[in-house]
């Protein structure tokens, strides 16, 4: 252990958060509920973290807002499905720990901050029919619409996405149609929420949690760097950051929970911890690695799960706040009708309207050519599409911007034009033509899942929502760009299950906790579902803050007992 | 299409608010996140803005036509956003109030298109009032600081580039 105790300290709490998402914001308000003091400490100046770039979907197997629509589900069962899942990448422990406790994690916010969460009607687990643990509705769920004036002169301070329609509910975008069918949302209703501001899914989300902080004085502050962990020889005591030039020293009586998200705006940690090259990426510039750079020193582990790459679009004229680009993820327009994507060799490689399978595919490589034989790759589309669906940001009935897509009169013309065989795109078309007029994909089974038609496709559109032939001039390409996995990453630190970093010996390091993003992302492994991110995050915070208050939870104890585990 | 009109007394002789308003690129100084305003000829311009909010930062250009100039107590122009399928137009009309105040009217329309036009319009809706009362004042004030009359600072008109930024959040 670390001995570095500086001359003075200018802060002093029980627990430190560092980070300020649902993990850390939750860590806080769960120790001071608790009887111990806290703080928040964010890098950036504006409160939220990565939750609140996100849809604000929690995944929580046997939840009481679940029961209460007489939707039968057990953590068991959401252990069994997750488990599944993760191909044997995951450790059991980690999963049962996650789905035993998340319910009771989302019960204690209920009850201490006012959190209202209501199921997603209708949005399936990604497997629903393909496996007996998979339900139909009733895991995923959302924040009710929150009113972000309530946070006072954190308001303005409290981050929102730049890309998610953070103003609409699950229910307002998916019961007209979706973002396929956007015309028909009410837009009155956007307008007035925009206006009024309230806020939905992750933004509505994050600004819950402010809101839990606020309430009771726990003090959050922004801008702070924080650097280094301190020790005393024996524990982590404390922390160093940097604001406005200077050292502050922040005192941690009963321990550090690093919630600081993951790595994915490090190009260098994103090749070498992941195996991903050159990524887009539409997160804040802080999520570059502080997790590593803080537990590292001090000896905790590092653990890896496969690689999560998305696909996404630049789109000309927008960028960051602070100037660096900005990628949109296509991947939920993709197994839209009248689109497919294509390879180098102008074929398809996957199912574009499911994409854990399809992100799979992207970075394959192939060791007797040397290349990744699916990437660089293009998503095409058709007239149809382009008059009834969105593309990149880009509305229906709109023209690409200049320098965004390339446009031609024939298939042949613009396989042509991007460098791909005429021949071998018009059959490759040609082929998926002649199935999409039957809704069938014998070549990589696209609209075989319910989540496809729900997150990927038109509902309206027949005879199924994810297919629709390419036929009408003119054709677009649009060179597709990989991209992050929105700040989930495939390599995190090592935690017990009460979130407490575990060195290299696999003992726990005495004053240090770790939740969320960055957190190795042990219980879900190879795969993800929707939602687990933000339940982790909570369910992280809330484990964090009960042991560093003394009240470890138990339940996971009598779980594996009875499970037999 | 949606329409307003906002009108605010600004403390000061017409001809001295004429003089500072018949400079197109003073109006578009006033825009948020203004970056360059190209003036092609006495009637046209184009404006670039960079407007951010909530991690966005998008550039937005905007083609300006001024239909007719009859200063001191009138100009009407037309706009149209590139790269969005909006346009639209308005009047500014000024009258003396005294010898040292003038009202000053502005009047603003909205016109989406395409398939996406009941958003544009609906979700503009709330919003273009706040815009353009909040482009008046701001006019106001800078019209009164360079006069010496007034240093009070006017809020920037930031909803409507807001609401621009915020739909383009659903296509994300």
């Amino acid at each position: 252990m670390i001995r570095n105790l500086p001359a003075h300290w200018d802060m002093e709490t029980d627990l430190v958060a560092i980070g300020s998402g649902l993990a850390g914001l939750g860590a806080a308000i769960t120790a001071h509920d608790h009887g111990t003091s806290a703080l928040v400490l964010e890098r950036a100046d504006q409160l939220g973290g990565v939750t609140a770039l996100s849809l604000g979907e929690c995944w929580i197997p046997g939840s009481d807002p679940e029961a209460a629509l007489g939707i039968e589900d057990s953590p068991e069962s959401g252990f069994r499905y997750l488990k599944r899942l993760a191909m044997g990448y995951n450790e059991d422990l980690a999963t049962l720990n996650l789905t035993v406790h998340a319910r009771e994690a989302l019960r204690w916010f209920t009850r201490a901050i006012g959190l209202k969460m209501m199921v997603i009607r209708d949005c399936p687990d990604y497997y629903f029919g393909h496996h007996n643990d998979a339900v139909k509705e009733g895991r995923l769920l959302e924040v009710e619409p929150f009113d972000a004036k309530t946070l006072g002169e954190w308001q303005e301070r409290t981050r929102v996405s730049p890309v998610v329609p953070y103003g609409m509910t699950h229910p307002d975008m998916m019961e007209p149609g979706g973002s396929a069918n956007m015309a028909k949302w009410d837009f009155a209703l956007m307008g007035q929420r925009l206006a009024a501001d309230i806020r939905c899914l992750g933004a509505g989300l994050a600004a819950s949690f402010v809101k839990g902080a606020i309430d009771r004085n726990i003090p959050m502050h922004t801008g702070m760097n924080a650097v280094e962990l301190i020790g005393d020889g024996t524990r982590i005591v404390g922390v160093r950051c940097e604001q406005d030039g200077r050292d502050v020293f922040v005192r941690a009586n009963k321990g550090v929970v690093v919630a600081v998200s993951s790595y994915e705006r490090n190009a260098g940690f994103n090749k070498t911890l992941g195996q991903q090259l050159d990524l887009g990426t539409m997160v804040f510039s802080t999520i570059d690695g502080a997790n590593f750079r803080l537990t590292g020193p001090v000896g905790a582990r590092v653990a890896k799960v496969p690689d999560v790459t998305l696909l996404g679009v630049r789109v000309p004229g927008e960028e960051m706040e602070d100037g660096s680009v900005l990628t949109r993820s296509v991947m939920a327009q993709i197994g839209l009708p009248h689109t497919i994507v294509v390879n180098r060799t102008a074929k398809r490689f996957g199912n574009e309207a499911f994409y854990r399978e399809f992100f799979m595919k992207t970075d394959i490589i192939d060791g007797a050519t040397q290349t990744h034989p699916n990437f660089p790759c293009w998503a095409i589309l058709d007239a149809q599409a382009r008059e009834k669906y969105i593309f990149g940001a880009v509305p229906p009935g709109q023209d690409f911007p200049e320098g965004m897509a390339v446009k031609a009169d024939s298939l042949a013309a613009l396989a042509a034009a991007i460098g791909l065989d005429p021949v071998t795109l018009e059959a490759t078309v040609a082929r998926f033509n002649s199935h999409a007029e039957n809704a069938e994909d014998p070549d990589w089974g696209r609209g075989t899942h319910q989540w496809s038609a729900y997150m990927s496709g038109d509902p309206l559109n027949k005879p199924h929502p994810n297919f629709g032939t390419l036929t009408k001039a003119p054709f677009y390409a649009v060179q597709l760009t990989r991209m992050g996995g929105s700040a989930i990453p495939s390599t995190g630190v090592v935690a017990d299950h009460h979130c407490r970093a575990i060195d290299w010996l696999g003992e726990p390091i005495p004053g240090l906790y770790v939740a969320g993003n960055s957190v190795a992302r042990l219980e879900t492994g190879a795969m993800m579902q929707s939602g687990v991110s933000n339940a982790r995050g909570m369910t992280h915070g809330w484990l964090a803050g009960l042991h560093a208050a003394g009240k470890p939870s138990t339940l996971l104890e009598s779980e594996t007992k009875r499970l037999g585990l | 299409m949606i329409e307003t009109q906002q009108s605010v007394v600004i403390h000061a002789p017409i001809g001295d608010v004429w003089t500072y308003a018949k400079d197109v690129e003073r109006w578009a100084a006033i825009m948020p996140g203004y970056q360059t305003c190209d003036i092609a000829d006495e009637d046209n311009s184009r404006w670039v803005l960079k407007v951010g909010v909530g991690g966005l930062v998008r550039t937005v250009k905007v083609q300006v036509h001024v239909d007719e100039w009859a200063g001191p107590e009138s100009v009407t122009f037309s706009f149209k956003l590139e790269g969005d399928p909006v346009s639209g137009g308005g009047f500014y009309r000024a009258h003396a109030e005294g010898p040292n105040a003038t009202g000053v009217m502005l009047s603003v329309r909205v016109i989406g298109g395409g398939p996406m036009a009941p958003m544009w319009e609906a979700m503009g809706g709330p919003l273009l009032p706040k815009f353009a009362l909040a482009f008046a004042e701001q006019l106001k004030a800078r019209i009164e600081e360079s006069l010496g009359v007034s240093k009070a600072a006017a809020p920037r008109p930031r909803l409507f580039a807001r609401l621009i930024l915020w739909l383009r959040r659903l296509f994300g």
